[in-house]
Formats: structure tokens, C-alpha cells, sequence
């Protein structure tokens, strides 16, 4: 009953959403949250770009060299702009990028590399050329290791070819495109290895849990064999013994009050409950004892 | 002064500076929802803990011109903005309940019985699946995995994560968690006896075994090193868990461990509960994501609790002492809720059947489990 008006709560604030907003209502997709917003650092020779990356909470850097010519500008640019039904903006998590690359000499195939620690074996650079009848040319770039953890994507262009977005030989190449990562192999691949991993995090945990428990149980069966010297010189008989020959009312007494005090000590932190209306002679005592330890750790206090 | 200046004058007061001339529907409809919260949390005792400072703090700040959300002129946090940016922005807050949490759990019956740990993992199943779900709903990365841990039912949890991944959902996300780890009692039983069969729920598990004193302070420093060493992203959340437990147990910081039980706890959630619903202003929360955030927020509990199920289903298959499948359903993290949930269900099925204490291990094993899929996610994004 409670779900089921949970649901209708539900379905009717659906209802008021709709009518009070309906423009806004659905604005929430579709709209890119996590554009990266690239920021240029220019080098020498080379011009680095600082991000954060679609589904990344952390800044990356990607760097653009070029092998001849000059690498006059990168800037970033709108995906809006480039989008077609064939891609989607989520397999480019770090925005597309606009490269300038001046005199350029004639007939020569240069090579642009873009660098980052962020790419991984599988990044691919699609580049994007309006001009043509398919804009979008998938796979164009060798992806090769450099130094440590960072790749490099390699494209080689040529002035007025089908990379060039100008289109014409003028000495200049204006590169469209950006960094492709399948965001759905992305998604599922890491899903499965950290489902997993939990598996693994906890059955480590419960590795060390078992090997301690062991350790501790094994611990505690050694002490009680140490011990019982002591108690034998109190008492020979065995309990069962002392059941089968009776017990007088004040031992009795005596273990009911030591099995209560035992209990007490173990659950003396748990709260007491004052207001309950039949109150025992054990509920009188346990205050008593509360009351004179209370009024002790006051004195220590004072 | 004129009758038409003093005129003009009070048009200009009523319009800069009531709010009556500014209150949109929107607002108004924040406004029920806010009461529609209030009146869970105090005639239905929904988690009122939590639900009436959410409840609150949605009526409140939905006033128009109401300084409690923004910034002044000169920058400076407005009252509730202040306990959100450094409570929640600044993830304190999640992580000192999870303080107080440590201070108040009992890890007993999960060292007694380690095995309820993969209980604990297996019920984070959900957590994935949602993910996918959400990511097909349009939902961006970061958005779906806070919506995700959701169904891992650990408020501070979801709280942290959401702050961290997707601070416009936290409104939402938080509320859909508190909602239906409330509603673990109803939403649970059913998914545990279609799951299960009479036979299964009548299974009677061996008492567990005597944890000494030494094995319970030693637990928070081997699980914190383990856990620290495999996800260091979770070390905010399961280093002061862990802390609050060590402090506990130690036995020699009594009044450290009251105060991290009790007051701090009670402080921290005040400011937690205003916070988190004073997120939920109408221009943010009026849009179908809270809605798709509700609706897979229960399919998440749905399949986390069948995911604690199943996995005591296959680890009975390599057991000689079989679990009662029961059990399982507590592998998220609810505590005390779902393990009560697991005994009531035994008990219908056989009055003898105490379960209470073994449920609390997969309980205790979906609070780390948890924690972990939230670690698990925060090193996805880095």
C-alpha cells in the first residue's frame, strides 16, 4: 500500500513537472554537462591544451606538435557544429580541436602528433572535413607509445588534402577532428573489471579475516589450558558433579548474582529504560550501582 | 510626499522586496513536495532522522528572494550555502557520519563469520546494473554511477559520491536513497520469496562463534589497511568508518566514541538534511531526471537485494554448511533494516529460525561493499 502510494505521488508529481515546465522539463538531456572547456598553453613548438574530459574528474594534457611547417594555433571547437547522425559526442571526451599548421612546404606530407598520458591503445582521431561528401574520416591517426604512460597519435597530412579543411594549397592546414573513444566499450569494459573488483577487494578482506580468526581462536584455546590450575585448586569437582549432588540456595545466589554483574559489565553501555512500569528487584539494583558509579566518576571530576 | 509617490513606493517595497509578487507554480509545487516529505518523516516515521531536515530545508529555500542558497554581493556563502559548501562540497560531512557509524557498529557478527563478506559484494549488483541503465537513459558517466550506488542503500555513501560525481543530482539522489532504504521493509519480502524457496528459508545456521575483545580491535586496522591499499580512493570514507570502529572498541576513548556516536552525529545530520534539500529548488529538481532517479532508484534495491540472494544460491552450491538464503537480502547496506527484514521473513517460515545475528554480517559486508563501489567509481573518473 505505502509503494503503491509512493507511485501514484510519484507519477502525479510527473504530471505537475510536465505542466508547470514542459520546455524545461526534458532540457536536462541532451544538454552536454561535462563539455571540456580546453584551456591553450603555447610552447615553442608545441601548444598544449588543459582539460577535464567528458566522464573524467580530473585535469588532463594533451600536447600538438607538428613535424614541418609551424604550428601556428589550436583552438577548441564547438562539437555542435560538426555533429551528424553517424557519431556521437560522447565517444570524443576531449572536445574537437581546430590545428593551424603554416608554411607548410609544397607536396610535402607532414606529421601532426597529439600527446597525452590520457589516451590508451584503443584512442583513434577522426577527423572532421565539411567539404567532403562523408565530413567524417574515422580512424586516421597511428597510435604509438612515447615515454612512460603517454601516446601519441600520429596523423599525416597534406596541404589541400582531403585533412586539410580549407580545402585549397595555400601553405596552410586547418585540421578538424578530435580524440575517439568508444564510450560504450569504455563504459561496459570498466563496469565488469570493477564489479569484479569489489569481489576481489572484499574476498581479500575476507582472506586476512579468516587467517586472523583463526590465529585469535587458535590463541584462545591455548590460554583456558593454562588457566584451569588455578581454578582446580578452588574447586575438584566437575559442574555436572556439583548439579547431580545439589546446590545450597546461596550458591545459587552467589552464581546468579556473578552471572549478572558478567552480563551488566557486557552491556552496561546499552541504555536503560526508566519509564518501564514493572520494575524488578535487578532493574533496582542495576540503578543503585549506576547511581553510586555515577556519583564516584563526579567526585573524580570535582 | 504625494499619495501616488507613497503609492509607488509601497508597489516598489511589495515587488523588490516581498516575495509574494515572485512565487511561481514551480515553487508551490516544491513547496507540496516539501510537505509531502514532512508528512512522511513525521505521521509515517519515514527515516525521520533525515527526512525532516530534507523536508525543511526544500520548503524553505523554494521562498522567492530568500537569502539561504546563494551568494551575497561580495561572494560570501548565504546560511545554508555555507553548511553546503563546507559540509557537503567539501565532503566533510559524509565522511564524519560515516565517523559516527564506525562509533556505533558492532563488527562481531561479520568477524565471526567472514564468508558474509562476498554476500556483501554480490549485493552491490544492482549498483552496476542501474549504471548501465542510467547510461542508456541518456545520463552521463559521472550522473549514472551516482545514481547507481543508490541501490548500495548508504545515504553518506551516495551523498559523497553524488557531491564528488554529480553535485546537481544530489537533491534527488539522496532523497531517492533515504525513500527507499525507509521502504526496504515493503519493498524487499516479496523479491526474497520469489527467490527462494520454503525449504531454502526454513535452513538453520550454526550460532556464531565468540569474538573476542582483541579480534574486534584489530579489525578496523586489518580491514583499513586492506581495503586502503586496494581502493586508496575510499580512504576518506572507510579510513574514518574504520576510525569511529578502532575508537570504539579500544575501549579507552569512552567519551570520544559517546560523542562520535551522539552528538556529533546528531550535528552532522542537521546540517546534512538542510543542506541536501536545500539543493532541491524548483528551476534544479523540476525536470524528469529526479523522476528517472526515483524510478531506477528502486529497480537498483530491487536487484541488489535479488544480487545478495543469488550469491548465497552459488556459494551454497560449494558450502557444506549451507547459508539460509535469507540472508542474502541484507547484503545492502540498511542497517539495521534489511537484517530485520531477513529474520522476520525466517521466523514467518519457522519460529526457531533466529537469523538476526548471521543477517548482520552481509549487512555489515554491504556498508564496506558499498563504500567499495563508491571508491570503485571515484578511481573510474580520476
Amino acid at each position: 500500500m505505502r509503494l503503491i502510494t509512493h507511485w501514484l505521488i510519484t507519477v502525479i508529481w510527473c504530471i505537475a513537472v510536465l505542466i508547470s515546465n514542459p520546455d524545461q522539463s526534458l532540457a536536462a538531456f541532451g544538454e552536454d554537462v561535462e563539455k571540456p572547456k580546453p584551456e591553450f598553453i603555447k610552447g615553442t613548438d608545441k601548444i598544449s591544451a588543459k582539460l577535464i574530459p567528458r566522464g573524467k574528474s580530473t585535469t588532463v594534457t594533451i600536447d600538438f606538435e607538428c613535424s614541418d611547417g609551424k604550428l601556428v594555433d589550436v583552438k577548441a571547437m564547438d562539437f555542435g557544429l560538426a555533429e551528424r547522425p553517424e557519431v556521437d559526442r560522447k565517444n570524443f571526451k576531449s572536445e574537437l580541436f581546430t590545428i593551424e599548421i603554416g608554411d607548410v612546404p609544397k607536396d610535402k606530407e607532414i606529421t601532426v602528433s597529439i600527446s597525452s598520458d590520457f589516451f590508451s591503445s584503443s584512442t583513434q582521431f577522426y577527423v572532421f572535413n565539411e567539404k567532403l561528401s562523408t565530413p567524417w574520416i574515422k580512424d586516421v591517426a597511428q597510435n604509438v607509445v612515447q615515454t612512460g604512460r603517454i601516446r601519441s597519435l600520429l596523423i599525416h597530412v597534406t596541404d589541400g588534402g582531403p585533412f586539410d579543411s580549407d580545402g585549397a594549397v595555400n601553405g596552410t592546414i586547418f585540421l578538424v577532428g578530435g580524440p575517439f573513444d568508444s564510450f560504450w566499450g569504455y563504459a561496459l569494459g570498466t563496469l565488469f573489471i570493477r564489479f569484479f573488483g569489489i569481489f576481489l577487494v572484499l574476498g581479500f578482506l575476507m582472506c586476512g579475516m579468516m587467517l586472523s580468526g583463526a590465529f585469535f581462536q587458535y590463541l584462545d584455546k591455548k590460554q583456558p589450558s593454562e588457566k584451569p590450575i588455578a581454578m582446580e585448586q578452588e574447586s575438584t569437582q566437575k559442574p555436572e558433579e556439583l548439579i547431580k549432588e545439589g546446590v545450597d540456595s546461596q550458591t545459587a545466589a552467589a552464581i546468579a548474582v556473578a552471572l549478572h554483574l558478567h552480563f551488566q559489565e557486557q552491556h552496561r553501555s546499552s541504555q536503560v529504560n526508566l519509564s518501564s512500569g514493572g520494575i524488578s528487584n535487578w532493574i533496582v539494583q542495576g540503578r543503585s550501582r549506576m547511581m553510586a558509579s555515577r556519583s564516584i566518576s563526579v567526585q573524580r571530576i570535582k | 510626499m504625494t499619495w501616488a509617490q507613497v503609492l509607488e513606493l509601497i508597489k516598489s517595497i511589495l515587488i523588490t522586496q516581498t516575495g509574494i509578487p515572485h512565487l511561481a507554480v514551480n515553487q508551490l509545487i516544491m513547496i507540496c513536495i516539501a510537505f509531502f516529505f514532512l508528512y512522511l518523516a513525521v505521521v509515517k516515521e519515514y527515516e525521520p532522522l533525515l527526512l525532516v531536515p530534507i523536508g525543511f530545508g526544500i520548503f524553505i529555500v523554494n521562498f522567492p528572494l530568500t537569502p539561504l542558497m546563494g551568494f551575497s554581493e561580495h561572494g560570501t556563502p548565504e546560511l545554508i550555502r555555507f553548511f553546503y559548501k563546507y559540509g557537503v562540497e567539501w565532503e566533510i560531512i559524509p565522511c564524519v557520519i560515516f565517523l559516527g557509524l564506525g562509533a556505533m557498529t558492532d563488527f562481531g557478527p561479520l568477524i565471526a563469520n567472514p564468508k558474509t563478506l562476498i554476500v556483501g559484494a554480490g549485493a552491490q549488483l544492482g549498483v552496476f546494473i542501474t549504471y548501465i541503465g542510467t547510461l542508456l537513459c541518456g545520463f552521463t558517466l559521472k550522473e549514472a554511477a551516482s545514481v547507481g550506488i543508490i541501490g548500495g542503500a548508504d545515504g553518506p555513501t551516495t551523498i559523497y559520491l553524488t557531491a564528488k560525481l554529480a553535485p546537481q543530482l544530489l537533491g534527488a539522489n539522496a532523497l531517492a536513497a533515504y525513500s527507499y532504504m525507509a521502504m526496504v521493509p515493503l519493498i524487499q519480502p516479496p523479491i526474497m520469496r520469489l527467490l527462494t524457496t520454503k525449504e531454502q528459508r526454513k535452513i538453520k545456521m550454526r550460532q556464531l562463534r565468540f569474538v573476542s575483545k582483541k579480534e574486534k580491535i584489530l579489525f578496523p586496522l586489518i580491514a583499513a589497511t586492506l581495503i586502503v591499499l586496494l581502493i586508496p580512493a575510499v580512504a576518506p570514507l572507510m579510513g574514518m568508518f574504520m576510525f569511529g570502529n578502532f575508537m570504539r572498541e579500544c575501549g579507552v576513548v569512552k567519551r570520544l566514541s559517546d560523542t562520535a556516536q551522539n552528538a556529533l552525529m546528531n550535528i552532522v545530520t542537521i546540517f546534512l538534511g538542510l543542506s541536501v534539500g536545500a539543493t532541491m529548488k524548483a528551476e534544479v529538481f523540476l525536470n524528469v531526471k529526479p523522476l528517472l532517479i526515483f524510478g531506477f532508484g528502486l529497480f537498483d534495491f530491487v536487484v541488489c537485494t535479488a544480487g545478495g540472494i543469488l550469491t548465497v544460491h552459488v556459494m551454497n552450491l560449494f558450502l557444506k554448511e549451507k547459508m539460509n538464503p535469507l540472508i542474502g537480502s541484507a547484503g545492502v547496506s540498511a542497517v539495521p533494516m534489511s537484517a530485520r527484514v531477513s529474520h522476520s521473513e525466517g521466523l514467518k517460515n519457522d519460529p526457531d529460525n533466529w537469523l538476526i545475528m548471521h543477517a548482520m554480517g552481509p549487512n555489515l559486508a554491504g556498508v564496506i561493499g558499498s563504500a567499495a563501489a563508491a571508491g570503485m567509481f571515484i578511481a573510474m573518473f580520476q
